[in-house]
């Protein structure tokens, strides 16, 4: 579903991933672990698009060059990235900003819009899966929410869009062991053979709720390890200095 | 241009003698100073006898207009209407009030020939001014639907300047929603000058939006003048974009104790809009608020001024005076000028006011295009939630789906 292939990303001319590679087959769920400054968060930036990066080598998503596609598109292809701090958006009201995303995804595979009453029931479904509040819905996106209901709010945008590949970005950070539950029992929810996860974490405390198939530790720009879940305990104990 | 002016108050009907000498007076006096120019501290942001200069050949007074407009009536929420051509009126209908608690007719043109301003358009409206109207509506009635003034024009106002005054009265205890309506897409150029006196007694509450309909080639100056007496309240808002000018001078008198005000406006200019709000709440009695803000969205070469001054005498001790004006600039070429200003001669007042400007947040362009939303449409959305936020205090849920519609519309450039 997702290979990168000896990927070299730079910002301002600093180079921060150096030849990355990696491969994401369906129904699988990847974690990336690494210490600050590994370049975890440059992956999920130049993965969702983000302007500023220069990029070398190559991504790609379902068989298309993910490089060669707007931000937007990207999301309407079935890529999703639940991001590490979620933007507050003044003025513009939630359950507006769902429903224009879920409908632009929906028009840009060839489905019909979705109209407002349809919408609403479907939201307040996924809501309550996720134990939000439906008057979330109805205030302006993020503007006042806590740490973690922004992160619910990711996952039920995960949920709602229903991407093959998500892409958590220190989904955990913030979080309460409620909250945490929460979400990873949203995220456990979705997983099906039909699409992938790739999990970027510091800690392995996500790890514990969501079991991943590989965990790949990320430092100073390149995979250096891959092993199984087992390798997220022994980094908690030994800590990623012992690594390289 | 002084030598194509062609107003003439000999070809307006049934005038008295006593008042063709006094619209006379008022006349000449304009002649002296003509269009204000950006040598008038008022108008220095907008130089109108320049802008009328560029855009018009020749300007003469509109008397005879002949006019079979239909009116469109807004589906949106059941409201009571006055139908105006040029400024005169045409129809009412208040099916859904005590007809006899509200008084309206046509203005009476005796009433005002103030010649002590130094406004040379105020001068003009004296000397010019036909149609207006009256509106007072009676002690403690509260009408019950919004008041839709429908403002049509009539075809061929091609270089013609239109002078209306209207009153608008509310006794003690009464309530009105007054919506001001422009409608029409008119191509041609012309000017509209208005002057609105607007009072309102001890306990009266007065909603006054302004709307334009459409895109217009009118160049519109409008002048509201409110007086408010004790535990009175003024909310005025504006939404006027597709003028192709537009300058909104409030002043506001707070006359009497807990007497309060807001202005909100909302605009979004394409193109050379220029569009200026200018204030001044005058802070003359203790304990009264009063609430601004202003918010602006400046694409291609358009202009957006905001000139806001709170004035508090030395007998308004316990003043809250508020002022906030936000642009958000979208192309190289467009301008935001903001003067707030605060003068203050009470020494126990709570008074803040805030200027800022700048571009569309990237980080949320990004964060929307993330969720599958292009990109013209996430800075819509964006512009649509920073303009939006003007209507948070309209309870009228029908109303409010009406005016997020049409800013909507005004959003996309009618």
């Amino acid at each position: 579903m997702l290979k990168i292939k000896n990927l070299k990303a730079s910002i301002n001319e600093k180079l921060i991933l150096k030849g990355l590679d990696l491969d994401i087959k369906v129904g699988e769920v990847h974690a990336i672990m690494g210490p600050n400054g590994s370049g975890k968060s440059t992956l999920a930036n130049v993965l969702s698009g983000k302007n500023g990066y220069e990029t070398e080598g190559e991504i790609s998503f379902d068989g298309i060059n993910l490089i060669d596609l707007k931000i937007e598109e990207r999301a309407q292809k079935g890529m999703f990235l639940a991001f590490q701090y979620p933007l507050e958006i003044p003025g513009v009201n939630t359950n507006n900003f769902l429903k224009t995303s879920l409908n632009s995804v929906r028009k840009a595979r060839g489905e019909k819009a979705l109209d407002t009453l349809t919408f609403l029931k479907l939201i307040k479904e996924k809501a309550k899966e996720l134990n939000i509040d439906e008057k979330f819905l109805s205030r302006q996106l993020n503007v006042g929410f806590s740490g973690g209901e922004k992160k619910k709010n990711e996952i039920l945008q995960m949920k709602l869009l229903e991407p093959k590949l998500s892409i958590l970005d220190e989904t955990d950070s913030g979080l309460d062991i409620d909250a945490l539950r929460v979400v990873a029992d949203g995220v456990n929810s979705y997983k099906n053979k039909k699409n992938a996860f790739l999990i970027i974490t510091h800690y392995q405390r996500l790890l514990d709720y969501i079991k991943p198939d590989y965990i790949h530790v990320l430092s100073a720009g390149k995979i250096i390890k891959t092993g199984n879940a087992d390798l997220g305990k022994q980094l908690e104990k030994t800590g990623y200095a012992n690594l390289s | 241009m002084k030598h194509s002016y062609d107003f003439s108050i000999e070809k307006i009907k049934n005038l008295s003698q006593e008042e063709k000498i006094s619209r006379q007076k008022n006349l000449d006096l304009f002649y002296k100073s003509g269009f204000p120019t950006k040598q008038a501290e008022d108008w220095k942001f907008t130089d109108l006898n320049l802008i009328l200069n560029k855009n018009f050949v020749s300007i003469s007074n509109e008397v005879n207009p002949e006019s079979n407009e239909t009116l469109e009536i807004i589906k949106n929420f059941e409201h009571n209407y006055i139908f105006l051509i040029n400024g005169k009126i045409v129809s009412k209908n208040f099916a859904h009030e005590d007809k006899s608690k509200i008084s309206i007719k046509d203005f009476d043109q005796k009433e005002t020939t103030n010649l002590d301003t130094d406004n040379s358009l105020t001068l003009l409206n004296n000397a010019l001014s036909l149609g207006g109207f009256s509106l007072e509506i009676t002690k403690n009635y509260k009408v019950k639907k919004p008041l839709v003034l429908y403002n049509y024009f009539s075809k061929e106002l091609k270089n013609k300047i239109l002078n209306n005054k209207n009153s608008i009265k509310l006794n003690e205890g009464s309530e009105l929603v007054l919506i001001d309506y422009n409608n029409g897409n008119i191509q041609d150029n012309f000017i509209k000058n208005t002057i609105d006196t607007v009072s309102l007694n001890e306990k009266a509450t007065l909603k006054n939006i302004l709307i334009q309909n459409s895109k217009s080639n009118g160049y519109f100056y409008k002048n509201i003048k409110g007086s408010l007496e004790m535990n009175s309240n003024y909310e005025n808002y504006i939404l006027s974009s597709g003028l192709k000018l537009s300058k909104v001078e409030i002043e506001i008198n707070l006359n009497k104790d807990n007497s309060s005000c807001s202005i909100h406006s909302a605009l979004s200019l394409q193109d050379d809009q220029h569009q200026e709000i200018k204030t001044r709440i005058n802070h003359n009695s203790p304990n009264c608020k009063s609430y601004q803000k202003i918010k602006n969205v400046l694409n291609d070469k358009s202009k957006g001024i905001y000139q806001g001054k709170i004035f508090v005498e030395k007998v308004a001790q316990k003043t809250d005076a508020y002022q906030l004006s936000k642009a958000l600039i979208l192309h190289d070429d467009a301008e935001f000028d903001a003067k707030p200003e605060l003068e203050i001669y009470a020494d126990d007042v709570k008074c803040s006011h805030g200027s800022t400007s700048g571009s569309i947040d990237a980080e949320a362009v990004h964060y929307l295009m993330t969720r599958g939303i292009p990109k013209k449409e996430a800075v819509k959305l964006l512009i649509n939630g920073f303009l939006n936020e003007i209507l948070e205090k309209i309870t009228n849920s029908e109303l409010k789906i009406f005016l997020e519609k049409i800013l909507e519309r005004q959003i996309n450039g009618h």
